[in-house]
């Protein structure tokens, strides 16, 4: 099972310029999504999560067209050809209006 | 067993399972950590097997290197043995590798982390016997850890026929066929494991991870013996570099003779090929090297012996200026790292360096990057290099203050942050620690943000004891430590609060900004949220200076260079209205230690300027007479070559200026922002000839 990242032009200096990027090793959700493109290009996690292993706060990441903060968090399982975007906010991020909706949903440290 | 406890090992959660037993993650209520124990599974050996086991495993523990997993002890508990192992948060390198196989730079990062665990084993005369892609953790921060080393079982001859002539598809992932894949050739023959051994199991592993699949395949055991006896492995699929071909065929030797034939062999085949891969890299793709960062269309400064630079951060990118010593015209240089808040920057001219810090921050986090040629290249780390340890709880926003340390130590360098905390580096910015003693204070959790958040802004090491340094935090105040870092005293006495019921508290203190001047590290200027105090005790009490300015409330201040009674300031109306006050921008200036404080006004608009200028975006460099500079939130650089008598403009139109830095090129000297450690010569002159005119006057 493979999943597909698409970068954003900020990071791309950390992938060679790859801007589509999949992963074949068949992670069950994000978590483990995130955890093998940060394997396998390590300039990427900590412009993604903040050292308590969280989402920056400006950082929004999508499956197919949902922001992951309304999906289950890290937990969100993914299916065969799934695509994960990364995106800069467009200002302040959604966490404010995520957080009233899901708490409990904004840690990937977990 | 799980809630149960062996001797004083909590058990916690089952980890894994294995031939040779169960692994268990554990709580040693002894240390207070987490471990991992592997329970030998009762008759997995006999009574020689278990001895020999044991044995090595004890051997196996004296090994101490980063990417080994450390075996803490042998113990026995009813009749069972079990081996304490550090407990590993990761993934094995096995779940990692996809179909294709990880990238080459990855390959060659894991390879090398790799190699130098089994030298180091080899060197102390451990061989591991059963490396193997499962047998490897990634750690959440790439870094490698090889489990098991000294733990696996020698097979027996026996064992090994059966294995072989097994017909079990190998799919089903027996414990030993598993092994099977990575077995030496001399191995299948009934030779005893050597370091050789291992490295062929290395070069199955680096090949694995290179190409995705294993080199000896086959449907039985028998078939994959025979592939390994016989057959030279596949071809490398071509994207990979031919150095690493060349490297894994040669682990892959079936003659040992021409296998490598150490370890350490290995690691430095694969190090080389890493230089090579990155400066290729960098050759091909200057504009994008992940390490280094280059951009486009700046038309860079040619700087010389004797120039003046000015570095302008700002909310949207770092500006350079330079001038010849004259400072009578500017080039600019820049934006670099437009769209990035440019927080915190220094100079460091220690150790013949001439390296520009600056501190960055945008969505994508907080970073110190370096350039050691005005600009032209950067330095782009992977990795965050200031992070907070997960533990503490806290994570970065932003850094705030970069200050080197003497000229006597050029490898010394600390950082304020936000939240507010401290960190040290000792190694010339590379790596970064958190300075526990700050954060563990116990005012911290009462520790109250002021509307630029909790940060940590001012740092002063003193000139004559290494041991004492002042740091100040917005809005917890001043605090001090006499013991390198170990405890931290709150030195606020005397500074008033506005904003607390309590007028003098212990802490609590908005601090702006705090200066002096190397050569009498105890006297201390300070502008607050509304006060201007000076200490001459090193902070131990404070006392208002602030006569005959339009507002005491402010936010930059600074020393002058070669004269320790002359400081500046620029004040701002109120903390509601933070403009300076009747739109009339004036510098203030006291030469008299904070006695009086004349306006400087000579080249400064005096109508309809209503400017605020922050706490570092005030600076000097350290020529005679010196050159003063500010750059204010509306994005104007003003510039005096004397001393603040007469100012002009470098530079309108810029972002929000948010600090500045300014220095002469060459010149000797050590603090951050070039500030020289002691008065010079020639300064000492012309502070007695202003004298002199004074006492004419």
């Amino acid at each position: 099972m493979a999943v597909i990242f698409h970068i954003p032009g900020p990071l791309l200096v950390f992938t060679h310029g790859q801007r589509r990027i999949e992963i074949d090793s068949s992670p069950i959700n994000v978590a483990e999504a995130l955890d093998c493109l940060c394997l396998q290009y390590p300039g990427i996690r900590d412009r993604i999560l903040n050292e308590q292993g969280e989402i920056r706060e400006h950082v929004n990441i999508f499956v197919g067209k949902d922001e992951l903060r309304y999906l289950n968090g890290a937990a969100t399982e993914l299916n065969d050809g799934a695509e994960i975007t990364i995106m800069q906010a467009v200002s302040g991020g959604l966490r404010g209006l995520a957080q009233l909706r899901h708490p409990e949903r904004n840690s990937l440290a977990s | 067993m799980i809630g149960t406890s062996v001797d004083h090992y909590h058990i916690l959660s089952r980890i894994g399972e294995g031939g040779m037993g169960i692994v268990y993650r554990a709580h040693d209520e002894v240390l207070n950590r987490d471990v991992a124990l592997k329970v030998l599974t009762k008759g997995s050996l006999d009574k020689l097997g278990r001895d020999h086991l044991l044995g090595e495993a004890r051997t196996a523990s004296s090994l101490s290197h980063p990417n080994i997993c450390t075996i803490h002890e042998v113990r026995k508990w009813n009749d069972e043995f079990y081996v304490v192992m550090e407990f590993i948060e990761g993934r094995p390198l096995r779940s990692l590798i996809g179909d294709s196989g990880l990238p080459t730079e990855t390959v060659l990062r894991y390879g090398i982390q790799i190699a130098d665990a089994l030298a180091h084993a080899h060197d102390r005369a451990v061989v591991h016997r059963d490396l193997k892609s499962s047998n490897v953790m990634v750690t959440p921060d790439a870094r490698v850890k090889v489990l098991d080393f000294g733990l696996a079982m020698s097979l027996r001859k026996e064992q090994l026929d059966d294995a072989t002539r097994s017909v079990v598809d190998l799919g089903s992932g027996s414990e030993l066929v598993g092994t099977l894949s990575y077995m030496a050739p001399e191995i299948l023959q009934g030779q005893s494991g050597t370091y050789q051994s291992d490295i062929w199991a290395f070069g199955v592993l680096l090949y694995e991870a290179a190409a995705g699949k294993l080199p000896f395949l086959g449907h039985t055991g028998l078939e994959v013996g025979s592939a390994i006896l016989h057959q030279a492995p596949p071809a490398l699929p071509t994207h990979i570099p031919p150095g690493l071909i060349s490297v894994v065929q040669r682990c892959l030797a079936k003659d040992l003779a021409l296998r490598f034939q150490r370890a350490s062999e290995v690691r430095a085949a694969l190090e080389a090929l890493q230089a090579a891969s990155i400066v290729g890299r960098e050759q091909r793709d200057a504009q994008v090297g992940p390490r280094t960062l280059y951009f486009r269309g700046v038309e860079h400064l040619d700087v010389k012996n004797g120039d003046v630079l000015v570095f302008a951060g700002t909310n949207k990118g770092l500006f350079i200026f330079r001038s010849s010593r004259e400072r009578s015209r500017w080039q600019m240089a820049g934006p670099y790292f437009p769209g990035r808040a440019i927080n915190a920057i220094a100079y460091d001219r220690r150790a013949d360096r001439h390296r520009i810090w600056v501190s960055t921050s945008q969505f994508w986090g907080s970073y110190l990057q370096s350039s050691d040629d005005f600009g032209k290249s950067w330095t782009n780390p992977l990795e965050a290099n200031v992070k907070f340890p997960q533990e503490s709880g806290a994570s970065l926003k932003s850094i705030w203050q970069i200050c080197l340390g003497c000229t006597d130590d050029p490898d010394l360098m600390y950082c304020g942050v936000e939240p507010a905390a401290l960190f040290k580096s000792t190694d010339s910015g590379e790596s970064w620690s958190l300075v526990q003693g700050l954060f563990d204070h116990p005012h911290r959790p009462r520790w109250v943000p002021g509307n630029g958040g909790l940060c940590l802004h001012t740092i002063i090491p003193d000139a004559h004891n290494r041991d004492r340094m002042m740091v100040a935090i917005s809005a917890a105040g001043n605090y001090r430590t006499d013991d390198g870092g170990q405890t931290w005293q709150a030195k606020n006495r005397g500074i008033r609060v506005v904003h607390m019921p309590e007028k003098f508290p212990e802490f609590g203190q908005c601090v702006h900004k705090v200066v002096t001047h190397p050569s009498h590290p105890d006297r201390m200027f300070l502008q607050n949220h509304w006060g201007l105090y000076r200490s001459d005790d090193a902070g131990d009490c404070w006392h208002d200076i602030a006569h005959g300015v339009p507002s005491d409330f402010g936010f930059a201040m600074l020393m002058h260079p070669h004269d320790p009674d002359c400081v500046y300031i620029v004040p701002v109306e109120s903390d509601e209205f933070r403009c300076t006050p009747n739109g009339r921008l004036r510098v203030y200036r006291t030469r008299n230690a904070g006695g009086s404080w004349e306006p400087l006004t000579r080249g400064l608009p005096q109508t309809g300027a209503y400017e605020t200028i922050l706490r570092d975006s005030l600076a000097t460099d350290s020529l005679d007479p010196a050159g003063v500079y500010f750059g204010t939130r509306s994005g104007k650089l003003y510039h005096s070559r004397d001393e603040g008598k007469t100012w002009a403009l470098i530079r309108d139109g810029l972002p929000q200026i948010v600090c500045i830095r300014a220095t002469a090129v060459n010149e000797l000297g050590g603090f951050a922002g070039a500030r020289s450690s002691k008065p010079a010569r020639s300064s000492v002159k012309s502070k007695r000839k202003r004298q002199k005119k004074k006492t004419r006057n």
